[in-house]
């Protein structure tokens, strides 16, 4: 049988030798491969966080009640050629910026990716000039409306909301820092 | 100890193939092979180890055929609520029936999907019925939709679960890592 040797021996003495089984050794191995092949998850399944209850939640602290109204972006992805964002404050317009529909495609077995580069980074560039939520200690998100027409395939309100979401925060919790989504996401129903 | 008249030895360099291949099972292919313990057991390790790395018990969820979820980078951990799948042809809640896609799309205008309002509406209604009112509820419904259902059918699905109590919607996608290069 196979052993794995430590040490030598001497006289009466207790021996300083030892052994380790190599058969059953192996067989926990295996079993332990095994196991871990069989319930392994190779596809790792997500989410993207979209919330219907706009302009939000209530707010707990009428005090705290801001004077400043919430600004919004509104995405509109109808057109072919190009994506409007618009910050809306109120019925205000505060700010109308196009971006080129340049989108990335790339083939991922049965699933093709779609990705907008280009509208992740203007809306990155936009967040920083008007979003409201920069503060570490506030809680809550700036808003994104989506506006997309009915034909619009499910992959690309995806991408966009994907490409929405590479916008990050620093979001600071009992003195533990995070990176959070600086949007919450909700869709225009016209 | 005396000294011996040294006996008949083979030399390294002289090449006595037909020697060794008798040693090694008389010209056929010999029945005995040796395994290195040592790799095999090396392999073995960072085999499990591997693995162990890469297990996770999280985002284990069931796909049901005919739906193929886009992929996205930017996500969050799967959590635990109903799921509402959506193909080409109809709407399921946690494998119930719950609607036509199709009905949907020809209509082309968004509208509230009464099976499925009153099926979330159930879930809603259990779910008090089991917590009572110690715990607020969470109103999260996670949405498995086909990468190619048209916007429409999203749309309408979206403003039925808002209608039915369930307002926090989730999106379920493929996670991939983060491109280096956009």
């Amino acid at each position: 049988m196979a052993g794995v040797d430590v040490g030598g021996s001497s006289g009466k003495r207790r021996t300083v030798d030892s052994e380790v089984n190599m058969i059953p050794f192996i067989d926990l191995l295996l079993v332990t491969i095994a196991f871990l092949l069989i319930t392994a998850v190779w596809t790792h399944m997500a989410r993207i966080n979209a919330d219907a209850q706009v302009p939000g939640k209530p707010n707990e602290d009428p005090l705290k009640l801001e004077d400043v109204k919430p600004k919004y972006l509104h995405i509109e992805m109808r057109g072919e050629e190009k994506f409007v964002l618009i910050w809306k404050q109120g019925e205000t317009v505060v700010n109308t910026v196009d971006v080129p529909r340049k989108e990335v495609k790339i083939q991922q077995g049965r699933v093709e990716v779609i990705r907008f580069p280009d509208l992740g980074d203007k809306i990155q560039e936009e967040w920083k000039t008007n979003g409201q939520h920069a503060n570490a200690s506030d809680p809550v998100a700036d808003q994104a409306v989506l506006h997309t027409d009915n034909k619009t395939e499910y992959k690309y309100i995806i991408a966009v909301i994907d490409a929405l979401y590479g916008t990050k925060r620093d979001r600071t919790v009992n003195g533990k820092t995070e990176k959070i989504p600086a949007f919450n996401v909700t869709f225009s129903i016209n | 100890m005396p000294v011996q008249k040294p006996g008949r030895r083979l030399f390294h360099f002289i090449p006595l193939d037909f020697v060794r291949r008798k040693v090694s099972g008389g010209g056929n292919r010999a029945v005995v092979a040796s395994l290195s313990l040592t790799s095999m057991i090396d392999f073995l390790v960072v085999t499990v180890v591997f693995l162990l790395m890469s297990f996770s018990a999280s985002g284990d969820l069931p796909r049901p055929k005919g739906v193929t979820v886009p992929k996205a980078e930017n996500t969050l951990d799967m959590l635990e609520a109903p799921v509402v799948s959506i193909n080409g042809s109809q709407i399921l809640v946690d494998g119930l029936s719950a609607g036509n896609t199709r009905a949907i799309e020809e209509s082309d205008r968004l509208q509230k999907i009464e099976e499925l309002f009153n099926l979330l509406k159930n879930k809603r209604e259990m779910w008090a019925r089991i917590h009572g009112n110690d715990k607020p509820f969470p109103g999260v419904v996670v949405l498995q939709v086909d990468q190619e259902v048209k916007a429409i059918v999203v749309k309408s699905v979206f403003q039925t679960s808002a209608y039915a109590g369930f307002p926090n919607i989730s999106f379920m996608v493929d996670s991939i890592t983060k491109a280096s290069g956009k």
